[in-house]
């Protein structure tokens, strides 16, 4: 199978992309102008008597950015996993490029992940591995040849900030070092859609915002973002699209914070 | 992929030689156990076949009569060569020794026979055993010897070590098995991350599995080769010690395991060590 990125540059990710995560090959021409991700009564439960996620509608378009937010346990990370498939959904659907992602079989699952850069609060890199390595390892995944891993690794470097320090073990990076390089494997492989789980929870502020720039500088190459945090900051900051998670349901909140009201207030600590 | 395999060898590189080692002497019991027997069932095929008759003739009987009856024995098809011991000349070569004795023993106590020495290879037990019954009712033989009693022991002895040999296989088997299952197993849990990476940037199953098969491949195959190594070592020390001594005593060279044998050991345990690792993924892999 081959990867979209291979035969694409970064600057016509938004008008060309199609989903290569079925392993026959054959796309859906009719992708390119769907919602990349439809929430359709989407409900996930873990415990019988709490559910987390009780019936989610929510559509993303291409290109968007939006902010996730929500008070702690209101199912943020829950929402990013069922859309990168590391939980199931309990009910309902969930269409990515039109397509239900319930309904990919066993082998089609890492060509979706291939399409979905995650970030995640805590970096998940692996601490003996350099920095290039790191980074590489989302291209080799797909059987690149090193030559093109090598010039692509490096872009993504100089895209987060980071250019020339790829032969650095990852362990002695500083955190904000740490997050770049997560973000750096998590656009490497050109995805259509980055989402972010806390990306900034770890981060002096100072530092969550120039993160948060490089989401923005993401966003504005094509690729839809999805940004899940708690930080009032960012959200006042940055006006975009604000979704908020609450009782197990999407509520948006277009016009930045106001008329948000009381979820803010109570369920939101601001760091 | 092999590359993958070779670092995450390298990066337990003290685990993955013990547990190289463990191998390596689980299968060194089994091959020299291999070996023993190779070398008991060349002895076997000497001793075993039956190559010896001896005919015990009646007191009495007339010189013509005896060679008369050495001459029809010596036109069966089986005999090669057919010979006669008189009384005096079995006293003389069992007085040999220098035991004065014997030697001063008088001559009736010896029995004369006749030797038969059968075509090597060509005869089975059984046609032995019914000329020996044929011989027997001529009048003038006492007592025909075919060494059956013998060739029966070696063989039983052999068929008990057969069995001894693959109980001990089976529990190295089990070893290697085992051992390799544990070390794939401590290697996947000291690359969790990595494997988490992986999954999350959509590396496929066989991606992740890949390296840990070929780990537990080259541990087992490892492991058999320095066996064979070690025993090779071993073999030739003991054989430059006691050939002379040995060879002479069971007019046996000893053999070492052919070819085929060393080979299949070590694709053994290549194919064993792939089925541990294949479990141990098994296991660990389902999060
Ligand atoms: N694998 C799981 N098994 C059982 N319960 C789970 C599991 N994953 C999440 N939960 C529960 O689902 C609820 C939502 O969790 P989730 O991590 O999605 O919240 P969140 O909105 O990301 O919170 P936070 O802002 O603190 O990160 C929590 O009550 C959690 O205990
Ligand atoms: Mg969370």
């Amino acid at each position: 199978m081959r990867c979209r990125g291979e035969s694409m540059g970064r600057s016509r990710v938004s008008n060309t992309f199609r989903p290569h995560f079925r392993p026959e090959g054959h796309f859906d021409r009719t992708a390119a102008h769907k919602p990349i991700l439809v929430l359709e009564k989407v409900m996930k439960v873990f415990r019988a008597d709490a559910p987390v996620l009780r019936g989610v509608d929510l559509t993303i378009e291409r290109g968007e950015f939006v902010f996730v937010t929500g008070p702690s346990g209101a199912g943020k990370s829950t929402l990013l996993k069922l859309i990168y498939k590391a939980e199931t959904v309990d009910e309902g659907r969930i269409l990515f490029c039109g397509r239900d992602i319930a309904r990919l079989t066993e082998d089609s699952i890492p060509h979706l992940r291939r399409n979905i850069g995650v970030v995640f609060q805590d970096f998940r890199l692996v601490p003996y591995w350099t920095v290039f390595e790191n980074v590489a390892v989302a291209l080799q995944v797909m059987g690149l040849s090193p030559r093109v891993i090598r010039s692509r690794v490096a872009l993504a470097l100089e895209r987060v900030g980071l250019d020339g320090r790829g032969e650095e073990k990852v362990a002695v990076l500083s955190g904000g070092e740490q997050q770049r390089v997560t973000i750096a494997r998590a656009i490497v492989p050109e995805p259509a859609v980055v989402l972010a789980d806390e990306p900034t929870g770890n981060l002096d502020p100072v530092l969550a915002l120039d993160i948060l720039g490089l989401f923005e500088e993401i966003n504005e190459g094509g690729t839809t973002v999805l940004f899940a945090t708690h930080d009032r900051t960012l959200l006042e900051v940055s006006p975009r699209r604000l979704v908020v998670i609450d009782d197990g349901r999407c509520i948006e909140a277009r016009a930045g914070l106001v008329g948000l009201g009381g979820v803010l207030d109570h369920g939101i600590s601001i760091n | 992929m092999f590359e993958r395999a070779l670092k995450g060898l390298r990066q337990q590189l003290g685990t993955q030689m013990m547990s190289v080692a463990t191998v390596a002497l689980a299968l060194f019991c089994m091959a020299a156990a291999l070996l023993v027997l190779e070398n008991a069932g060349a002895m076997v095929r000497r001793w075993g076949a039956p190559v010896k008759v001896t005919v015990f003739l009646a007191e009495g009987a007339s010189l013509e009569q005896v060679d008369s009856l050495r001459r029809a024995l010596a036109g069966l098809p089986e005999v090669e060569e057919a010979r006669y011991v008189s009384a005096a000349e079995a006293r003389l070569s069992l007085s040999a020794g220098g035991d004065q004795a014997v030697a001063n023993a008088p001559v009736e106590l010896f029995p004369a026979t006749i030797e038969l020495r059968l075509v090597p290879s060509a005869v089975s037990a059984a046609r032995v055993a019914s000329v020996a019954l044929r011989v027997r009712r001529i009048p003038m033989v006492s007592e025909v010897e075919t060494y059956r009693g013998f060739t029966e022991r070696l063989r039983s002895l052999l068929a008990g070590g057969r069995a001894a040999a693959g109980v001990i296989a089976l529990g190295v088997l089990l070893c290697v098995f085992a051992v390799v299952s544990n070390t794939v197993r401590m290697s996947l849990a000291a690359r969790l991350r990595e494997i988490e990476v992986l999954r999350l940037v959509g590396a496929t199953r066989s991606y992740i599995r890949g390296p840990f098969l070929i780990e537990g491949a080259m541990l087992g195959g490892v492991g058999a080769l320095v066996a064979v190594l070690l025993l090779g070592v071993v073999y030739l020390t003991v054989r430059g010690q006691f050939e002379v001594s040995l060879g002479t005593l069971l007019g046996l060279h000893p053999v070492f395991l052919p070819w085929s044998v060393v080979a299949s050991l070590v694709m053994g345990g290549c194919i064993l060590g792939a089925l541990g690792s294949a479990a141990a993924l098994r296991r660990g892999l389902h999060s």
